[in-house]
């Protein structure tokens, strides 16, 4: 038994030996079409991988291009909000200046109106119109007269309550009062101002004016609360810009 | 030829004309209840005569009270040589001849004399033929040190007093930027200029409104900052409720409790307050969004600032409650029109505000009424900028390259005169002084 599992290595061993020359050839031949085979499969592959680099690189570009035209559109695009903006603004200001022309052309017509027009039945002279009135107001109060500004401006509202120039008049009362020291007066014609005419930018100033007031008082609570109300209310006008910022100074 | 005599005031009381003029040098004040009166010609500048003064500092004193009286654009100096004039003083005892002095177009004679504590100056009205005012001034210091000069300043003051009912503006002071990029200070006839700075690229000076003290700004590791100067003490001291970065023109309140001033970031620049001594953070008072806004100038009342704001897309002038509402505009607006108008500075009468306006390319000087919105150009030779007015809200100062380097000059604005104030190249940014008190 031990010699037959000795024999069969033996055997097997002379048989390799015994190979022939033209075996070996044919394993040669083999090997080198393995090697072409492979050769021209990584060729393959090094061309398709260039092919996706490049294509890549075409994807990178485009995307460069994008972003750069994305970019130079963001530029344009801010430019001209930034432009729009300037040029609202300038619609504003020249807003403010036509309307103060406006307002003093309307005055002076009225005035050649009340100048012209005959008196009424009771013989009295034409009253004034309310811009007349307004810019008699406005001289008044400029020269320091406060008294008579008030007077000039509570006839404007009670002769002309739905004229444009009503709620700038109520404001002005309360300015009076205001450069009168008078701030419990001052405060209460504000407040009347911002509630009778929410709808006139003079609201937010109103408001503004009353929570400065109370904060300059030593009234934190009072200012904060008109503050917020304001910041709620008109939250876009620049006094609720100013009001953020004074919320912080209160102590 | 038919004379409109004006009366400003009446005769002086009969109690000083009696009294010696050596007891009333005691006095250094004048009397109460003395009412002031001198005659002349409606319309024109009266004639004033400064007589010579025998003493020490005598023709010092003589020469201010002449030059304060002609910078104050309201009077003629008859200026006679010092020998003419002193023969037409009388002998002890008589009077002037006062027709010869008429005749030489002298409306009123002004007698400086030495006194114990001072100068005594007697003033006669050539119509009227007689002395209609007297006041004492004391003058303590070395003779032509800068205080004797101030003490005389206000000398001539009173005596514009006398003759006008409202005082000159000659006792004061302007700061400016000099050349050097530092802070100066120059008596308002021109004298006296010294640095009072030393640090980097100071400007924009403002008085405090009792003069003992100017705000500017300063260049400083965290950025351009404000600093307050003291003239009491010497002592500077920077402000600490400004954020790092821009913050310039600065400005005092009336009340001298608050400071504007512009501060700079990305978002653009607007007009902060602080309260002078208080370490919280400063106010915003303007809303810009992203626009500049700076150099604000309060009203005299402290109620209403003016700045400058590019909001419309140039720099124009516009006014805002001190609180920061009703922003409005104030100069003219023309769409399209590229204007450049800045640096305003609101009169101490409250009337006007003077700025500079871009026209043809260079800088000038304009002013524009509170009331009814005239203005009126009072420049056009070089660049001139940076208005500041006097106390007596008719003469400013400015800088102007008419002449060539940069210099300040003062401008009466109501005959449009003008004088070279500094001599040294590159004073810009002045500010003129309220009325100092000794």
């Amino acid at each position: 038994m031990r010699k037959m599992i000795l024999a069969t290595p033996l055997a097997m061993l002379f048989a390799g030996c015994f190979a022939t020359q033209s075996d070996v050839q044919v394993l040669q031949s083999d090997i080198r079409t393995l090697r072409g085979e492979q050769l021209a499969a990584d060729s393959a592959r090094k061309i398709q991988m260039d092919r996706a680099l490049a294509s890549m690189r075409t994807a990178n570009d485009s995307l460069d291009a994008l972003s750069t035209r994305l970019t130079r559109f963001r530029s344009d695009m801010t430019s001209s909000m930034s432009s729009v903006q300037q040029q609202l603004l300038q619609v504003q200001e020249l807003t403010g200046q036509s309307q103060r022309r406006i307002q003093e052309v309307r005055a002076s017509l009225e005035e050649r109106q009340s100048a012209t027009a005959p008196p009424d039945s009771t013989g009295a002279p034409a009253t004034p119109g309310p811009n007349a009135l307004f810019q008699v107001a406005r001289e008044q109060m400029m020269q320091g007269s406060n008294a008579a500004a008030r007077q000039a401006f509570q006839d404007l509202i009670t002769k002309y309550p739905k004229s444009d120039v009503a709620p700038d008049a109520a404001f002005y009362i309360a300015e009076t009062y205001a450069a009168e020291n008078n701030t419990a007066a001052a405060d209460s014609v504000y407040a009347r101002v911002a509630s009778q005419y929410a709808g006139s930018p003079r609201a937010a100033t109103a408001i503004y004016k009353r929570g400065v007031a109370a904060q300059a008082a030593g009234n934190g609570d009072k200012a904060r609360d008109l503050f917020n109300q304001l910041i709620k209310k008109y939250p876009r006008s620049d006094e609720a810009a100013l009001a953020r910022d004074r919320i912080k100074t209160i102590k | 030829m038919q004379l409109k005599q004006i009366l400003i005031a009446a005769v002086a009381s009969s109690a000083l004309a009696l009294t010696p003029a050596a007891a009333r040098a005691q006095n250094p004040t004048v009397p109460e209840g003395v009412r002031l009166g001198l005659n002349y010609t409606l319309g024109t500048k009266p004639g004033v005569l400064v007589l010579p003064m025998d003493s020490t500092g005598g023709d010092s004193v003589r020469a201010i009270l002449q030059r304060d009286i002609d910078y104050d654009d309201r009077a003629t100096v008859i200026t006679l040589d010092d020998q003419s004039a002193r023969a037409m003083m009388p002998k002890t005892g008589d009077d002037f001849n006062y027709p010869i002095f008429a005749k030489l177009g002298v409306v009123a004679i002004l007698r400086p004399q030495r006194s114990l504590t001072g100068i005594t100056i007697t003033m006669y009205d050539v119509a009227a033929k007689k002395r209609i005012q007297i006041g004492g001034f004391p003058l303590t210091d070395q003779v032509n040190s800068p205080a004797w000069r101030m003490a005389v300043h206000r000398a001539s003051d009173e005596v514009e007093r006398w003759i006008f009912g409202t005082p000159g503006a000659a006792a004061t002071r302007i700061l400016f930027s000099g050349g050097d990029k530092q802070i100066w200070v120059i008596d308002s006839d021109g004298e006296n200029a010294r640095k009072l700075t030393s640090v980097t690229l100071a400007m924009s000076a403002a008085w405090s409104p009792d003069a003992t003290k100017f705000v500017f700004c300063g260049f400083t590791p965290s950025g351009s900052q404000i600093a307050v100067y003291s003239f009491i003490t010497g002592d500077l001291h920077w402000l600490s409720g400004t954020a790092r970065g821009l913050n310039i023109t600065p400005a005092y309140s009336p009340d001298g409790r608050t400071i504007a001033y512009a501060s700079g970031s990305e978002g653009g620049t607007d007009i902060m307050v602080m309260q002078e001594g208080d370490a919280s953070p400063s106010r915003r008072i303007t809303v810009g969004r992203g626009s500049d806004n700076t150099s604000p100038s309060f009203s005299p009342d402290g109620r209403q600032i003016a700045f400058m704001s590019g909001r419309a897309g140039h720099p124009e002038v516009y006014t805002m409650d001190a609180d920061g509402t009703n922003p409005s505009l104030l100069t003219e607006f023309t769409y399209g029109e590229q204007a450049y108008r800045a640096s305003p500075d609101w009169a101490p009468d409250g009337r006007r505000i003077a700025y500079e306006s871009r026209i043809d390319g260079n800088f000038q000087i304009m002013t524009i009424d509170m009331r009814d919105r005239s203005t009126k150009q009072y420049t056009s030779d070089g660049q001139n900028e940076d208005p500041s007015w006097a106390p007596d809200s008719r003469h400013m100062v400015f800088s102007s390259t008419r002449t060539g380097p940069r210099q300040l000059w003062v401008l009466d604005a109501e005959s449009g005169r003008m004088r070279q104030l500094t001599h040294a190249a590159g004073a810009r940014l002045a500010a003129w002084s309220p009325i100092l008190k000794p």
